[in-house]
């Protein structure tokens, strides 16, 4: 008899085990109408602050450092609260909230950039542990010899009025003396992008386009170009706009070739990015559509506050009227040099362009599922042509800007 | 001893009990899941004919070739519910237009799921066969993505914004182009006027 308690026991155990697991987090996030609460508590260790976050429901997180901000991105469904005690760090200055279009942004602010961090996680309870530690401490004796003495004190700096708004663009602009023009040939690798009828791949094409326009630029202007591949690899696309902002380029210029199911459909076409911005965070960008009226006064990095910070994914939208005008140019200049069909200057969600802190577009140059076009890019003769019309756009567009 | 066998039974039956609730927990749940993914497996039996078919009017959007713009063409589905009405409006843009404009969606695509948040955004999960619309680069990735975002934000006001998953998962892009990573809001400046 016993025996039967005890296998009636582990059944009823195994069930119990059952009916906890089955729910999917989405039923469960609907079933609990109670929306999430982050509970945060900050406290110093010798070297470096803890951040103690906890919740009364399990979350899907990630995070990342993004200069002296660190951005905890939590998924949830429902919506989510912030609860948080007062609390004074030596590294950390504050712990906000923030929300983008698909999540929530725990944005925690440190003193300097120059910190490590490493966290911990549990499950139900829910808790997340970060600790930070200041780089500085460890490194002390190299960073003071290597970094400027500005460099500490940057991330301290006054909110920015008008005055110092100036001052730090003159900075920026003696820091970087030699300009940028980063060429991202489509596709590549594995991905060969769209193919024609004779067996063309537009990761070929663009990749010798694009080394054309890198020796057209060099040769009449004194700008350093940097290509987002050099060779037949495949890159990420968050990765050639990080490439653009790593080198910090001034202009963005990525190269494809258009496909369509109708084989003589033609013609060249130049986008930029759209925004498909929600109202909230268009108002946000108009922030950055208003002080960026000249080519080289971008944004200052430190300016993104809790907020801006968010958008950094987004970049682009702090550009959109020189893109515009950027891809306005080179379709002008493609119609008079190729004599092919003008489709226009478009805006579409490119993903390549989001990231890009500095004019961008995106050139199709003809339709490689065209024959004709096709016959047409394998030319060298088009392809220097092609190169030539988008030398001829950007060198407009710069002369609008350039200052003497 | 026979005291104790009684006590057994009685212990026997509360746990019965249990395991009843528990299971009617489980399974209940289960069926919920359930009826949220079938779709009526054949419209249109002797049942549902009884029933009296109501019909409701919606609006899809192709592609045309000479313009490359969306152009409206109407159609018929079944009122339902909204997941449900959704999801006949993207099988309707599967089937294709009916003159001669293309189609946006490969024909052998098929509707996974459609799921409406009670914010507004609408998850649209497609089979992997929706990858073959980027064999036609930026544009096919554009036909693609604008005919389901503004057929359904036309259609519903429920539905505000139109989030693309592919067989079940978050896509960066079809094919290298067009940012799947943010919801999209409908853009009729893409439709003819």
């Amino acid at each position: 008899m016993p025996k039967l308690l005890k296998s009636v026991l582990i059944i009823f155990i195994f069930f119990f085990g059952l009916s906890l697991m089955v729910p999917t987090p989405l039923q469960a996030q609907k079933s609990k109408k109670s929306i999430p609460t982050l509970k945060v508590t900050v406290e110093d260790f010798s070297g470096g602050s803890r951040l103690r976050i906890t919740s009364d429901q399990n979350l899907v997180f990630s995070i990342r450092k993004s200069g002296y901000v660190l951005v905890i991105t939590f998924r949830a469904l429902l919506g989510l609260k912030i609860e948080k005690q007062s609390f004074s760090s030596q590294l950390i200055t504050s712990v906000d909230l923030a929300k983008s279009p698909e999540a929530y942004l725990l944005m925690v602010k440190a003193r300097t950039e120059n910190f490590n961090f490493s966290h911990n996680a549990r499950k139900s309870p829910f808790e997340i542990i970060v600790e930070l530690k200041n780089k500085e401490d460890t490194k002390r004796a190299e960073t003071a010899a290597a970094a400027p003495a500005d460099k500490t004190l940057e991330p301290t700096a006054t909110p920015p009025t008008t005055a110092t708004e100036t001052t730090l663009n003159q900075k920026e602009s003696s820091r970087k003396q030699v300009k940028t023009i980063v060429i991202d040939p489509g596709h590549g690798g594995n991905e060969s992008g769209a193919k024609g009828i004779y067996g063309t791949l537009e990761k070929d094409i663009t990749l010798a386009v694009s080394k054309k326009l890198k020796e057209e630029i060099e040769r009449g202007l004194k700008y350093r170009v940097v290509l987002t591949r050099e060779a037949d690899v495949s890159v990420p696309l968050e990765r050639r706009a990080a490439i653009a902002n790593n080198n910090k380029a001034d202009l963005f210029l990525s190269i494809h070739l258009n496909g369509s199911r109708r084989v003589n459909a033609s013609g060249s076409e130049t986008f930029f990015l759209s925004l498909n911005a929600t109202d909230e965070e268009a108002r946000r960008l108009a922030y950055f559509e208003n002080n960026s009226e000249e080519l080289g006064s971008r944004v200052p990095e430190k300016d993104f506050d809790d907020l801006k910070l968010i958008l950094w994914d987004m970049a682009q939208s702090a550009y959109l009227k020189q893109s515009s005008q950027l891809a306005e140019f080179v379709q002008l200049e493609l119609n008079e040099l190729l004599n092919t069909r003008n489709r226009g200057v478009k805006q579409a969600p490119f993903k390549v362009l989001t990231g890009a802190a500095c004019p961008a577009i995106l050139v199709e140059v003809a339709f490689i599922t065209n024959p004709e076009e096709e016959k047409l890019l394998q030319s060298e003769d088009f392809q220097s042509k092609v190169a030539e019309a988008i030398y001829r756009g950007l060198n407009r567009f710069l002369q609008l800007y350039e200052k003497p | 001893m026979k005291r104790k066998k009684k006590k057994l039974t009685t212990l026997l039956i509360l746990l019965l009990i249990l395991i009843i609730v528990v299971m009617v927990f489980f399974f209940g749940s289960r069926k919920e899941k359930i009826k949220h993914l079938t779709r009526p497996a054949v419209p249109g039996t002797a049942a549902t004919q009884t029933k009296e078919v109501q019909l409701k009017k919606v609006t899809l959007f192709f592609l045309s070739e000479s313009d490359d713009l969306l152009h409206p063409e109407e159609r018929e589905i079944q009122v339902s519910n909204l997941n449900e009405e959704a999801e006949a409006v993207v099988e309707e843009l599967i089937k294709g237009s009916r003159s001669g404009k293309l189609n946006p969606l490969p024909e052998n695509t098929r509707v996974r799921q459609i799921f409406v948040t009670s914010e507004g955004t609408a998850y649209v999960d497609l089979s992997r066969h929706l990858l073959e619309a980027s064999y036609y680069g930026s544009s096919g990735e554009m036909a693609a993505v604008y005919s389901i975002v503004n057929s359904l934000a036309y259609n519903f006001k429920e539905i505000k914004r139109v989030s693309l998953l592919v067989e079940g998962n978050e896509r960066e892009t079809l094919g290298g182009h067009i940012d799947l990573s943010r919801p999209f809001l409908p853009d009729y400046t893409l439709v003819a006027r």
